[in-house]
Protein backbone atom coordinates (compact mmCIF):
# COMPACT_ATOMS: atom_id res chain seq x y z
CA UNK A 1 0.00 0.00 0.00
CA UNK A 2 3.00 2.39 0.77
CA UNK A 3 5.16 1.31 -1.79
CA UNK A 4 1.50 2.00 -4.47
CA UNK A 5 1.59 5.67 -2.91
CA UNK A 6 4.62 6.44 -3.26
CA UNK A 7 4.67 5.00 -7.04
CA UNK A 8 2.07 7.70 -7.85
CA UNK A 9 4.04 10.27 -5.85
CA UNK A 10 6.63 9.64 -8.39
CA UNK A 11 4.74 9.34 -11.16
CA UNK A 12 2.33 12.74 -10.39
CA UNK A 13 6.31 14.66 -10.32
CA UNK A 14 7.23 12.79 -13.80
CA UNK A 15 4.22 13.98 -15.16
CA UNK A 16 4.40 17.35 -13.63
CA UNK A 17 7.78 17.92 -15.49
CA UNK A 18 6.72 16.23 -18.35
CA UNK A 19 4.29 18.83 -19.10
CA UNK A 20 5.89 21.61 -18.02
CA UNK A 21 8.69 20.76 -20.36
CA UNK A 22 6.81 20.50 -23.20
CA UNK A 23 4.53 24.31 -22.12
CA UNK A 24 7.66 25.69 -21.80
CA UNK A 25 8.88 24.75 -25.21
CA UNK A 26 5.24 25.38 -26.60
CA UNK A 27 5.95 29.27 -25.21
CA UNK A 28 9.73 29.39 -26.82
CA UNK A 29 8.82 28.26 -29.81
CA UNK A 30 5.25 30.43 -30.54
CA UNK A 31 7.50 33.15 -28.37
CA UNK A 32 6.29 36.63 -30.10
CA UNK A 33 8.99 39.65 -30.27
CA UNK A 34 8.80 42.03 -27.85
CA UNK A 35 6.29 45.10 -27.63
CA UNK A 36 8.41 47.85 -26.53
CA UNK A 37 5.78 50.07 -25.46
CA UNK A 38 6.51 49.26 -21.48
CA UNK A 39 10.23 48.15 -22.21
CA UNK A 40 12.66 50.51 -20.64
CA UNK A 41 15.54 51.70 -22.76
CA UNK A 42 19.32 50.83 -22.26
CA UNK A 43 20.22 53.79 -23.64
CA UNK A 44 18.95 57.25 -24.44
CA UNK A 45 20.61 59.31 -27.01
CA UNK A 46 19.82 62.63 -29.27
CA UNK A 47 19.40 61.34 -32.93
CA UNK A 48 22.51 63.39 -33.73
CA UNK A 49 24.80 61.74 -31.03
CA UNK A 50 23.80 58.72 -32.51
CA UNK A 51 24.93 58.73 -35.88
CA UNK A 52 28.13 60.88 -34.44
CA UNK A 53 28.54 57.65 -32.78
CA UNK A 54 28.30 55.40 -35.19
CA UNK A 55 30.24 57.89 -38.02
CA UNK A 56 33.28 58.08 -35.61
CA UNK A 57 33.60 54.30 -34.96
CA UNK A 58 30.98 51.84 -35.98
CA UNK A 59 32.65 48.97 -34.80
CA UNK A 60 32.52 50.28 -30.79
CA UNK A 61 28.90 51.12 -31.45
CA UNK A 62 27.86 47.86 -33.22
CA UNK A 63 29.07 46.83 -29.86
CA UNK A 64 27.10 48.73 -27.63
CA UNK A 65 24.00 49.20 -29.06
CA UNK A 66 23.11 46.17 -31.98
CA UNK A 67 20.50 44.44 -30.25
CA UNK A 68 19.15 46.90 -28.05
CA UNK A 69 16.63 49.01 -27.06
CA UNK A 70 17.45 52.61 -27.52
CA UNK A 71 15.47 55.80 -27.02
CA UNK A 72 16.51 58.16 -29.49
CA UNK A 73 15.24 61.97 -29.43
CA UNK A 74 15.71 64.44 -32.11
CA UNK A 75 13.11 65.81 -35.07
CA UNK A 76 11.66 64.23 -37.90
CA UNK A 77 13.19 64.93 -41.06
CA UNK A 78 10.09 62.91 -42.63
CA UNK A 79 7.14 60.77 -41.88
CA UNK A 80 6.37 57.79 -44.50
CA UNK A 81 4.01 55.06 -44.83
CA UNK A 82 4.00 52.70 -47.51
CA UNK A 83 1.08 50.86 -49.91
CA UNK A 84 1.14 48.46 -47.17
CA UNK A 85 0.45 50.57 -44.47
CA UNK A 86 4.23 50.62 -42.59
CA UNK A 87 5.23 53.78 -41.59
CA UNK A 88 8.83 55.40 -41.02
CA UNK A 89 9.90 58.11 -38.95
CA UNK A 90 13.22 59.81 -40.33
CA UNK A 91 14.79 61.51 -37.07
CA UNK A 92 18.00 63.91 -37.52
CA UNK A 93 19.10 66.83 -39.05
CA UNK A 94 16.93 68.53 -41.48
CA UNK A 95 20.30 70.00 -43.20
CA UNK A 96 22.24 66.50 -43.53
CA UNK A 97 21.65 63.66 -45.73
CA UNK A 98 22.35 61.20 -42.46
CA UNK A 99 19.50 60.20 -40.24
CA UNK A 100 18.20 57.61 -37.94
CA UNK A 101 15.70 55.38 -39.50
CA UNK A 102 12.89 53.90 -37.61
CA UNK A 103 11.10 51.28 -39.12
CA UNK A 104 7.52 51.37 -36.87
CA UNK A 105 5.65 48.60 -35.44
CA UNK A 106 2.60 48.42 -37.50
CA UNK A 107 0.79 47.05 -34.18
CA UNK A 108 0.99 50.64 -32.84
CA UNK A 109 0.26 52.96 -36.15
CA UNK A 110 -2.52 54.86 -34.32
CA UNK A 111 -1.48 58.29 -33.79
CA UNK A 112 1.01 58.29 -36.67
CA UNK A 113 -0.29 59.67 -39.70
CA UNK A 114 -0.23 63.45 -37.47
CA UNK A 115 3.32 63.22 -37.36
CA UNK A 116 4.91 66.05 -39.59
CA UNK A 117 8.48 67.30 -40.62
CA UNK A 118 9.75 69.30 -37.82
CA UNK A 119 8.10 67.83 -34.73
CA UNK A 120 10.06 66.86 -31.64
CA UNK A 121 9.95 63.17 -31.19
CA UNK A 122 11.09 60.25 -28.57
CA UNK A 123 11.14 57.08 -30.50
CA UNK A 124 12.06 53.83 -28.67
CA UNK A 125 12.96 50.97 -31.20
CA UNK A 126 15.62 47.85 -31.54
CA UNK A 127 18.85 49.42 -32.87
CA UNK A 128 19.55 46.92 -35.86
CA UNK A 129 22.55 48.04 -38.07
CA UNK A 130 24.28 50.91 -39.49
CA UNK A 131 24.54 51.57 -43.10
CA UNK A 132 27.26 54.55 -44.90
CA UNK A 133 26.41 55.12 -48.07
CA UNK A 134 28.29 57.59 -50.52
CA UNK A 135 25.68 59.74 -52.00
CA UNK A 136 23.01 59.39 -49.43
CA UNK A 137 24.41 59.82 -45.96
CA UNK A 138 24.70 57.00 -43.32
CA UNK A 139 22.27 55.86 -41.46
CA UNK A 140 21.14 53.91 -38.38
CA UNK A 141 18.36 51.46 -38.47
CA UNK A 142 15.89 51.00 -35.71
CA UNK A 143 12.92 48.52 -35.87
CA UNK A 144 9.83 47.95 -34.10
CA UNK A 145 10.17 50.99 -33.60
CA UNK A 146 7.49 53.00 -30.64
CA UNK A 147 6.65 56.47 -30.05
CA UNK A 148 7.45 56.89 -26.73
CA UNK A 149 4.96 58.58 -24.47
CA UNK A 150 7.37 60.09 -20.94
CA UNK A 151 4.11 60.60 -19.42
CA UNK B 1 23.76 85.16 -81.07
CA UNK B 2 20.56 82.41 -81.24
CA UNK B 3 22.83 79.29 -81.31
CA UNK B 4 24.47 80.84 -77.98
CA UNK B 5 21.12 81.15 -76.94
CA UNK B 6 20.07 77.59 -77.60
CA UNK B 7 23.35 76.01 -76.64
CA UNK B 8 23.09 77.83 -73.19
CA UNK B 9 19.78 76.95 -72.99
CA UNK B 10 20.61 72.81 -73.79
CA UNK B 11 23.73 73.22 -71.51
CA UNK B 12 21.35 74.53 -68.40
CA UNK B 13 18.68 71.95 -68.83
CA UNK B 14 21.33 69.07 -68.92
CA UNK B 15 22.49 70.35 -65.83
CA UNK B 16 18.92 70.25 -64.30
CA UNK B 17 18.41 66.83 -65.71
CA UNK B 18 21.88 66.05 -64.38
CA UNK B 19 20.73 66.58 -60.68
CA UNK B 20 17.52 64.38 -61.21
CA UNK B 21 20.05 61.60 -62.29
CA UNK B 22 19.82 59.87 -59.14
CA UNK B 23 16.70 57.99 -57.28
CA UNK B 24 16.47 56.90 -54.11
CA UNK B 25 14.86 55.20 -51.15
CA UNK B 26 15.94 54.05 -47.49
CA UNK B 27 12.44 52.46 -46.62
CA UNK B 28 12.26 50.01 -49.42
CA UNK B 29 11.13 46.39 -48.68
CA UNK B 30 12.29 43.30 -49.66
CA UNK B 31 10.37 39.97 -48.26
CA UNK B 32 12.79 36.43 -47.22
CA UNK B 33 10.19 33.81 -48.08
CA UNK B 34 11.91 29.87 -47.59
CA UNK B 35 8.36 28.36 -46.43
CA UNK B 36 9.30 24.95 -47.65
CA UNK B 37 5.93 22.95 -49.63
CA UNK B 38 5.67 20.44 -46.54
CA UNK B 39 5.74 23.54 -43.40
CA UNK B 40 2.78 24.14 -41.74
CA UNK B 41 3.74 27.78 -40.59
CA UNK B 42 5.71 30.31 -42.96
CA UNK B 43 9.14 31.12 -43.02
CA UNK B 44 8.88 34.53 -43.97
CA UNK B 45 10.56 37.88 -43.01
CA UNK B 46 10.29 41.33 -43.74
CA UNK B 47 13.16 44.03 -43.72
CA UNK B 48 11.65 47.59 -44.45
CA UNK B 49 14.30 49.69 -44.16
CA UNK B 50 16.03 48.52 -47.38
CA UNK B 51 18.16 51.44 -49.01
CA UNK B 52 18.09 51.63 -52.89
CA UNK B 53 20.24 54.08 -55.59
CA UNK B 54 19.33 53.76 -59.50
CA UNK B 55 20.96 56.27 -61.73
CA UNK B 56 18.88 56.14 -64.30
CA UNK B 57 21.29 57.43 -66.80
CA UNK B 58 23.40 54.83 -66.56
CA UNK B 59 20.88 52.10 -65.38
CA UNK B 60 23.49 51.71 -62.51
CA UNK B 61 21.15 50.37 -59.66
CA UNK B 62 21.98 49.27 -55.59
CA UNK B 63 20.47 47.80 -52.65
CA UNK B 64 21.64 47.65 -49.09
CA UNK B 65 19.71 45.59 -46.54
CA UNK B 66 20.62 45.07 -43.10
CA UNK B 67 20.30 41.31 -42.45
CA UNK B 68 19.26 42.28 -38.75
CA UNK B 69 16.43 44.38 -40.03
CA UNK B 70 14.51 41.45 -41.30
CA UNK B 71 11.28 41.05 -39.27
CA UNK B 72 9.72 37.47 -38.74
CA UNK B 73 7.33 36.81 -36.64
CA UNK B 74 8.21 34.71 -34.56
CA UNK B 75 11.22 35.43 -32.51
CA UNK B 76 12.80 32.16 -32.71
CA UNK B 77 12.42 31.90 -36.02
CA UNK B 78 14.42 35.56 -36.42
CA UNK B 79 16.89 34.13 -34.08
CA UNK B 80 17.96 31.01 -35.64
CA UNK B 81 18.24 33.34 -39.05
CA UNK B 82 20.31 35.68 -37.38
CA UNK B 83 22.48 33.52 -35.33
CA UNK B 84 22.97 30.08 -37.13
CA UNK B 85 21.74 30.76 -41.13
CA UNK B 86 23.24 34.59 -42.55
CA UNK B 87 25.36 34.87 -39.06
CA UNK B 88 24.48 38.40 -39.01
CA UNK B 89 27.13 39.55 -36.72
CA UNK B 90 29.53 38.35 -38.67
CA UNK B 91 27.99 39.68 -42.03
CA UNK B 92 25.60 42.36 -41.07
CA UNK B 93 24.76 43.61 -44.74
CA UNK B 94 23.23 42.13 -47.86
CA UNK B 95 24.19 44.08 -51.33
CA UNK B 96 23.50 43.97 -54.28
CA UNK B 97 25.27 45.88 -56.86
CA UNK B 98 24.12 45.94 -60.66
CA UNK B 99 22.58 47.42 -63.58
CA UNK B 100 19.22 47.51 -65.60
CA UNK B 101 20.32 45.55 -69.10
CA UNK B 102 17.73 47.41 -71.14
CA UNK B 103 18.03 50.51 -69.57
CA UNK B 104 17.35 52.78 -72.89
CA UNK B 105 13.92 50.96 -73.03
CA UNK B 106 13.20 52.98 -70.59
CA UNK B 107 11.07 56.38 -70.58
CA UNK B 108 11.93 57.91 -67.23
CA UNK B 109 10.06 60.63 -68.43
CA UNK B 110 6.89 59.25 -69.22
CA UNK B 111 4.54 57.56 -67.00
CA UNK B 112 4.31 53.66 -67.58
CA UNK B 113 5.60 50.41 -66.49
CA UNK B 114 8.93 48.81 -68.20
CA UNK B 115 9.46 45.04 -67.93
CA UNK B 116 13.75 45.68 -67.08
CA UNK B 117 16.01 42.68 -66.87
CA UNK B 118 18.44 43.24 -63.78
CA UNK B 119 21.95 41.89 -63.73
CA UNK B 120 24.80 42.04 -60.95
CA UNK B 121 26.59 40.93 -58.26
CA UNK B 122 24.31 39.68 -55.03
CA UNK B 123 26.24 39.58 -51.59
CA UNK B 124 24.87 37.29 -48.59
CA UNK B 125 26.68 35.54 -45.79
CA UNK B 126 29.72 37.12 -47.65
CA UNK B 127 29.57 34.83 -50.49
CA UNK B 128 29.16 37.27 -53.65
CA UNK B 129 27.22 35.42 -56.73
CA UNK B 130 26.26 37.02 -60.48
CA UNK B 131 22.35 36.97 -60.51
CA UNK B 132 19.64 38.22 -63.66
CA UNK B 133 16.41 38.65 -62.89
CA UNK B 134 13.15 40.11 -64.93
CA UNK B 135 11.43 43.38 -63.08
CA UNK B 136 9.26 46.24 -63.32
CA UNK B 137 9.96 49.76 -63.28
CA UNK B 138 7.00 51.65 -63.02
CA UNK B 139 7.18 55.25 -63.77
CA UNK B 140 4.11 57.27 -62.21
CA UNK B 141 4.45 61.21 -60.94
CA UNK B 142 8.13 62.01 -60.70
CA UNK B 143 8.97 58.28 -58.98
CA UNK B 144 10.14 54.85 -60.12
CA UNK B 145 8.53 52.10 -58.15
CA UNK B 146 11.30 49.16 -58.49
CA UNK B 147 9.64 45.72 -58.28
CA UNK B 148 11.19 42.31 -58.76
CA UNK B 149 11.26 38.84 -57.59
CA UNK B 150 13.69 36.19 -58.19
CA UNK B 151 15.02 33.07 -56.53
CA UNK B 152 17.99 32.33 -54.32
CA UNK B 153 19.14 29.18 -53.47
CA UNK B 154 21.04 29.17 -49.71
CA UNK B 155 23.88 26.70 -50.76
CA UNK B 156 24.85 29.01 -53.10
CA UNK B 157 25.43 31.36 -50.31
CA UNK B 158 26.95 29.03 -48.27
CA UNK B 159 23.84 28.94 -45.98
CA UNK B 160 23.40 25.47 -44.28
CA UNK B 161 19.72 24.12 -42.93
CA UNK B 162 19.99 21.70 -40.30
CA UNK B 163 18.18 18.22 -40.91
CA UNK B 164 16.31 19.23 -38.13
CA UNK B 165 13.84 21.90 -39.88
CA UNK B 166 14.66 20.57 -43.10
CA UNK B 167 11.40 19.77 -43.63
CA UNK B 168 10.18 23.58 -42.87
CA UNK B 169 13.13 25.95 -44.59
CA UNK B 170 13.06 25.66 -48.25
CA UNK B 171 16.33 25.80 -49.89
CA UNK B 172 15.35 27.70 -52.84
CA UNK B 173 13.97 31.06 -51.08
CA UNK B 174 11.93 33.45 -52.74
CA UNK B 175 13.13 37.15 -52.75
CA UNK B 176 10.53 39.83 -53.28
CA UNK B 177 11.59 43.59 -53.58
CA UNK B 178 9.58 46.61 -53.50
CA UNK B 179 11.21 49.85 -53.73
CA UNK B 180 9.88 53.49 -54.48
CA UNK B 181 12.45 55.97 -55.68
CA UNK B 182 12.42 59.47 -55.60
CA UNK B 183 14.52 61.67 -57.19
CA UNK B 184 17.84 62.69 -54.88
CA UNK B 185 17.89 66.78 -54.82
CA UNK B 186 21.39 68.08 -54.27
Amino acid sequence: MKKKKILLKILAVVLIVIIGTALLAFREFYRKPKDLTNLKPKFTVSAIDFIKEFGTDDKKADAKYLDKVIEVNGVVKEMKKDENGYYTIVLGDTSAMSSVICSMDSLHNDGLQNIARGNNLSIKGVCTGYNAEEFLGSDVILNRAVINNKN
Amino acid sequence: MKNILVASFLFLSMSALHAQDKYFTKEGKINFNATSPSSPEKVEGINKSVICVEDIKTGNIQFAAIMKAFEFERSLMQEHFNENYVESDKYPKAEFKGMIANNSDVNYTKDGSYPVTVKGKLSIHGETKDVETNGTLTVKNGKIAAVATFDVALADYKVSIPSLVADKVAKVAKISVDCLLEPLKN
